[in-house]
């Protein structure tokens, strides 16, 4: 039985609900954009990831906002209640997500060369899988599915295996070529924030998880 | 491995550990005629602590508190099979001496009853009753009765004016007053706040949370929230079966039933 007998309620949860799949899914492209500019090192759009990143501090306050206001005025209980405090700690992790994003896209703007071929192709397949990770998860709190929050939240490890990979060989060409040293440092906070995008992705494989059946994964033993 | 995968359970009622019992509710079947409003109730209440029971109107849980301290059988027609056991002692078996039990196992009601006397004498009434007991002794637990039930400074100066003068609110706590005034060792209270301003509810529920150091607690409400707020444990009942009993938190997180999830959320049909 899913309708409340005060179907206003149910409207309030759709509301939010919308919402924050709506915020994931700017977040997801904001994601995707950053990785593309910096591939194509391309400026002007650097520039507009970076403008790109108010919406989605907008959508997050308003969430937060009309989280609060369902809390106050309905008191809820149960699901009811982890339905608004789960919408806004997603909606806090879409935002930094979305910083990610942005800061990607800013180091892109101070870079004094596009990455070479094979450090652009590495930290491409890196961002490839942060945005599927965030991706799924926003699908998964999109179609209340637990298990594939949960089968997100299983595959933490690769993005960070990938990670340290991308890592040796940023350092590597600083070795070979040290002019490099600058645009390398660049790649590796690209490098890092698009794993900890990966990390957001798993925090919010958790709390989809929690809205949905009440229990923390952090729990349970990692398979 | 997954929650949501498992499907919930009809009924979940949490066991109690024995040293922590003072109220065991075994196969508990009541009857108004012939018509059965309880069935097979099984169900442990613990020792100073509160236990709130909830759910719709006609769900049983009045007539589940009605049989703890037999004041049904005030009315012909009614009866209940089962046992309850008060510290192991079956209240409901034909020797016991109701009265007594009733000063074991007080009981407050949804409106103020306070009786048309003063309010010295409505605290004093069950205590003269029940003991032999000295005029100074008397005025001690009279004193002591008011203030546990969070009245004493709002009545101290007028003790000899009508019990009937008091506002709803003053009058309800003049009931809890009379009811803890004989020393029972179970309080029994049917939405004793339905009828009470919030803030009159407010300074109920501080005298409730501050006897349950002393007493056993059960209340029937209709506030989700005030059940939410007052009791340890907490039952839910529908159509005169509980069917879920546990941790009042854990009730009102993260329910173990349908039925009680849908209840306290408003989903209802």
């Amino acid at each position: 039985m899913d309708q409340h007998t005060i179907t206003a309620i149910d409207a309030d949860l759709d509301g939010l609900s919308h919402a924050v799949a709506a915020m994931g899914d700017l977040a997801v492209a904001q994601v995707k954009a950053a990785i593309d500019v910096f591939v194509r090192y391309d400026l002007a759009d650097a520039a507009k990831v970076v403008r790109g990143d108010d919406a989605l501090d907008l959508q997050d306050a308003e969430i937060e906002r009309n989280a609060v206001r369902f809390i106050a005025l309905r008191q809820p209980v149960a699901d009811d209640l982890r339905r608004p405090i789960a919408a806004m700690k997603i909606a806090m992790q879409l935002e930094r997500a979305g910083d990610l994003a942005k800061n990607i896209a800013k180091r892109v703007g101070r870079m004094e060369a596009a990455a070479s071929e094979a450090q652009a192709a590495s930290i491409a397949e890196l961002g490839r899988m942060a945005a599927d990770r965030l991706a799924a998860v926003v699908n998964a709190f999109r179609e209340r599915n637990a298990q594939g929050a949960y089968t997100v939240w299983l595959k933490d490890t690769e993005i960070d295996e990938r990670h340290d990979g991308v890592l040796r060989e940023i350092v590597a060409g600083m070795v070979s070529e040290p002019s490099s040293v600058s645009d390398s440092t660049h790649l590796l906070f690209i490098a890092k924030n698009l794993e900890r995008i990966g990390d957001h992705a798993t925090n919010i494989a958790e709390l989809v998880h929690y809205q949905i059946t009440g229990q923390d994964l952090e729990d349970r033993p990692k398979l | 491995m997954n929650a949501q995968l498992e499907a919930m359970p009809e009924t979940a009622i949490l066991d109690l550990p024995p040293e922590v019992v003072k109220l065991a509710i075994k196969d508990l079947n009541f009857f108004y005629g012939s018509k059965q409003a309880l069935f097979g109730v099984e169900v442990a209440f613990a020792a100073n602590a509160v236990t709130a029971l909830i759910g719709p109107s006609g769900c049983g849980k009045s007539t589940l508190l009605r049989t703890l301290n037999r004041i049904y059988s005030l009315y012909p027609g009614q009866k209940a099979t089962g046992q309850v056991l008060l510290d192991g002692e079956d209240v409901l078996a034909p020797r016991v001496n109701v009265a007594a039990l009733r000063a074991r196992i007080g009981m407050v009601f949804q409106k103020p009853t306070p009786f048309p006397m003063s309010i010295f004498d409505n605290v004093a009434y069950g205590v003269r009753l029940y003991e032999k007991i000295g005029k100074a002794d008397l005025e001690a637990r009279v004193e002591d009765s008011l203030r546990r039930a969070a009245l004493w400074e709002e009545v101290k100066d007028k003790l000899h004016q009508s019990g009937l003068s008091l506002s709803g609110g003053q009058q309800q706590r003049l009931c809890v007053a009379r009811g803890i005034a004989v020393k029972p060792e179970v309080l029994l209270l049917d939405e004793p706040a339905s009828a009470l301003d919030p803030i009159s509810t407010a300074r109920l529920e501080e005298t409730i949370a501050e006897l349950k150091s002393d007493y056993t607690i059960v209340i029937v409400t209709h506030n989700m929230g005030q059940a939410a707020r007052l009791s340890d444990h907490t039952g839910f009942m529908y159509l005169g079966k509980l069917v879920e009993f546990g941790e009042t938190e854990q009730l009102f997180t993260n329910p173990v039933t349908d039925r009680a999830r849908d209840y306290i959320t408003g989903r209802f049909g």
